[in-house]
């Protein structure tokens, strides 16, 4: 006990004993049966919430003169720096005291007070954006300028400043200083986004050829396959049938190996197309499919079938949809040697192409897969395989020769 | 099975090999044997007193012990398949002649009362539950969930009348109406909650503004002989020189600050308010807390809630 009257020296004078909450000790329950009136949780919430009652506010005061507002005045500003002392950090108190200053039109202070919000956190985006918009709200249009320019020389990557800032300078009707400030903007080799405002700003004002140098220098910034397309696209639209060639042209060159070149390959080929140029366009989806690796082809294939039912003869249709079974087949017999279902199905299509060389490669490739095991059932599939093989050599190509080869 | 059970000849029940006659079984019978005669002599209705009198002797007699053990259970299994039962005997009842009689017949009454009201109650209650359960009617307007029952009930109409499955809904759209399908489809779904001021977004809003500016194509030309160095560079010096501006396109601008400022507001709608069935909140701050709690914590805090609700937790 004397331990815990030193223990403590919070306490002061006044020791644990002394300290102690005194309560009763709790009585023992004894009636357990629950009571015959019972009462539900919500029960108690629904009463707690009747018996609230409301909010105790301040009396409305209506200001009659000057020396009113002056004081009314002197408590919000005494609140508002009372306030930012505590959390400096919170940025909606300081738009808060920034925004009354400003319903109060005394514009100095208002002024003041950003700039400290500024002062404590620069970086905050809204915190620029909210000044200078109650610079121009406010009509200040130097003052307003004067702002967005630091906003944007200080955070030069928040596009909403960018934007908001040449929208300002547009608005006004100012549209060379809108476009100096677009270059500015541009040096920063901004997202996509970005260039294509650029753009727009300049067909906005029929500036064709200016926008035309804004897409060069788009591509090089921005050496990805829908930049090339919108270009191309751009010309398109004004008519430029050649120029958008040319475009398409330079993007093949940079960009046939690129991981999204089919799709800038399917695009040429729909503009060829829209040209009327079939034969330029079967031969483009030929060099795609050449060029592509199976694995991503899928998209183009479908597009060249279509595209051969509406153009190409009957050679062409079937050639190009052979062509996408075969790669099916390819892929499914690569990836089970051993299911000869998929052989026979690949063996069947070869056969009625009657390209020779490719069914007789075919049929090897497929004789080669030796059965694993000694087991019937396998070795009957095969057995299959090696008749089939002799009978076509028989029946299609009549050559004896090689059909002796075979049953040997 | 034994062969001698207490069956009387005259008992209804008897071609029922299970039933043994009780005491229930005898008033019956001699109600039947009461109202047989009453049908008889017809003038003679004061009889029936007299009569009971001399019928309830007879089971008393020759089932003293019987009888009192026989209440409980009796009218309970009878209740529901002789409902007119009960009243001859009410009748008998009526001038409450015999104490032991009418004490049976009140606390089987008693509890039928007891079972009719808790019958009742019951099915007040399922109805309440019923009305609680399903989405309450709105008061201003068609809410959404009505609007689209609305239209499903409509497309199965018509797709019935075509003979169609309800997967080949598709095919009752027009063309046009097919093609903004897919339009739609294509458009990235909409951004929410912390990412709803994305890059995309903000460039589109910018998009939306560019589409209120008037391009004046004549002053546009002005402007251009005026100014020799109109297609400026970045680090051109004429930075920050502007023309004179007129009062009326900073109006517009303002104006159109002004705007924005409005259209801010309707940014996020103000949602109904439900007369709650449910109230766990004491204030309107804890109400608000609550929904914010719930939104982040409901769908973990669902089961507990179930189980708390039902009193007992499920055992998996």
């Amino acid at each position: 006990m004397s331990s815990s009257k030193d223990a403590d020296p919070t306490l002061g004078y006044l020791t644990r004993k002394d300290t102690e909450v005194k309560l009763p000790r709790p009585t023992r329950v004894k009636n357990k049966t629950p009571a015959p009136i019972q009462i539900t949780a919500e029960q108690i919430l629904r009463e707690a919430r009747e018996r609230q009652e409301a909010e105790i506010r301040p009396p409305k005061q209506k200001i009659t003169d000057s020396t009113e507002l002056g004081e009314y005045r002197l408590r919000k500003r005494k609140e508002f720096e009372d306030l930012i002392r505590r959390v400096r950090w919170n940025v909606s108190v300081w738009i808060k005291y920034a925004q009354w200053e400003e319903s109060q039109k005394d514009f100095a202070r208002a002024r003041s007070v950003w700039e400290r919000a500024l002062e404590v956190d620069y970086k905050n985006h809204t915190l620029w954006l909210k000044y200078a918009e109650v610079e121009m709200k406010n009509k200040f249009i130097n003052h307003a300028r004067n702002v967005w320019d630091r906003a944007v020389a200080l955070l030069p990557r928040v596009d909403q400043l960018w934007y908001k800032y040449i929208h300002m300078e547009e608005m006004l009707g100012n549209v060379a200083g809108a476009r100096q400030v677009f270059e500015r903007w541009m040096k920063w080799m901004p997202d996509q986004q970005g260039w294509l405002s650029y753009i727009k700003f300049e067909l906005r004002y029929n500036e064709i050829e200016r926008a035309r140098e804004i897409f060069e220098r788009f591509v090089l910034c921005h050496p990805r396959v829908g930049a090339w397309i919108r270009y191309a696209k751009f010309e398109m639209k004004n008519g430029e049938v050649p120029r958008a060639r040319a475009v398409y042209e330079r993007a093949v060159d940079r960009l046939a190996d690129d991981e999204e070149a089919e799709l800038l390959f399917v695009a040429f080929a729909e503009f060829e197309e829209r040209c009327k140029e079939a034969e330029r366009a079967r031969c483009i989806y030929k060099f795609a499919l050449d060029h592509i690796p199976k694995g991503r082809a899928e998209d183009l294939y479908r597009k060249f079938v279509a595209f051969e039912k509406q153009y190409g003869d009957r050679e062409g249709i079937e050639d190009a949809i052979v062509g996408k079974r075969r790669f099916q087949y390819e892929d499914e017999v690569r990836k089970n040697p051993l299911n000869y279902d998929s052989w026979f199905d690949y063996i069947r299509l070869e056969e009625s192409v009657g390209n020779k060389e490719r069914t007789r490669e075919v049929y090897e490739r497929a004789i080669a897969n030796v059965p694993p095991a000694e087991e019937k059932r396998y070795w009957q599939r095969y057995i299959y395989l090696w008749i089939n093989y002799a009978l076509y050599e028989e029946l299609d190509t009549g050559d004896m020769e090689r059909t002796r080869d075979v049953y040997k | 099975m034994s062969e001698e059970r207490d069956v009387h000849p005259d008992c209804r029940n008897a071609s029922n090999p299970y039933h043994e006659c009780t005491d229930y079984c005898f008033r019956v019978i001699a109600v039947a044997k009461l109202r047989m005669q009453q049908q008889q002599n017809q003038s003679e209705v004061a009889q029936a007193s007299g009569g009971s009198r001399r019928e309830e002797a007879i089971p008393n007699e020759l089932y003293p012990d019987e009888g009192t053990h026989e209440d409980g259970p009796r009218p309970e299994e009878n209740s529901d398949s002789d409902p007119d039962q009960p009243e001859p005997a009410q009748e008998i009842m009526e001038d409450g002649s015999f104490p032991k009689l009418s004490s049976r017949q009140k606390k089987w009454r008693e509890l039928r009362a007891k079972m009719q009201e808790a019958k009742k109650h019951n099915q007040i209650e399922i109805a309440n539950e019923k009305k609680r359960m399903e989405p309450p009617s709105e008061s201003r307007g068609v809410s959404k969930q009505k609007w689209l029952e609305d239209r499903k009930r409509k497309i199965g109409k018509l797709l019935d009348a075509n003979g169609l499955d309800m997967t080949k809904a598709y095919m009752l759209d027009t063309q046009e109406a097919a093609e903004e399908k897919y339009k739609k489809w294509e458009k990235d779904p909409a951004p929410f909650g912390w990412d709803v001021f994305n890059q995309r977004t903000l460039y589109n809003a910018y998009k939306k503004r560019t589409k209120n500016i008037e391009v004046d194509v004549e002053e546009y030309n002005r402007m251009k002989e005026a100014d020799p160095e109109f297609y400026r560079d970045a680090s051109s010096l004429q930075y920050g020189k502007a023309p004179k501006i007129s009062e009326d396109k900073i109006d517009k601008m303002v104006q159109e600050l002004k705007d924005r400022d409005a259209k801010r507001g309707s940014f996020s709608r103000r949602r109904t308010f439900r007369e709650e069935k449910d109230v766990d909140s004491i204030n309107d701050r804890n109400e608000h807390f609550n929904k914010k709690i719930e939104r982040a914590f409901g769908k973990y805090t669902l089961e507990i809630k179930n189980n708390l609700e039902r009193g007992t937790a499920l055992p998996d």
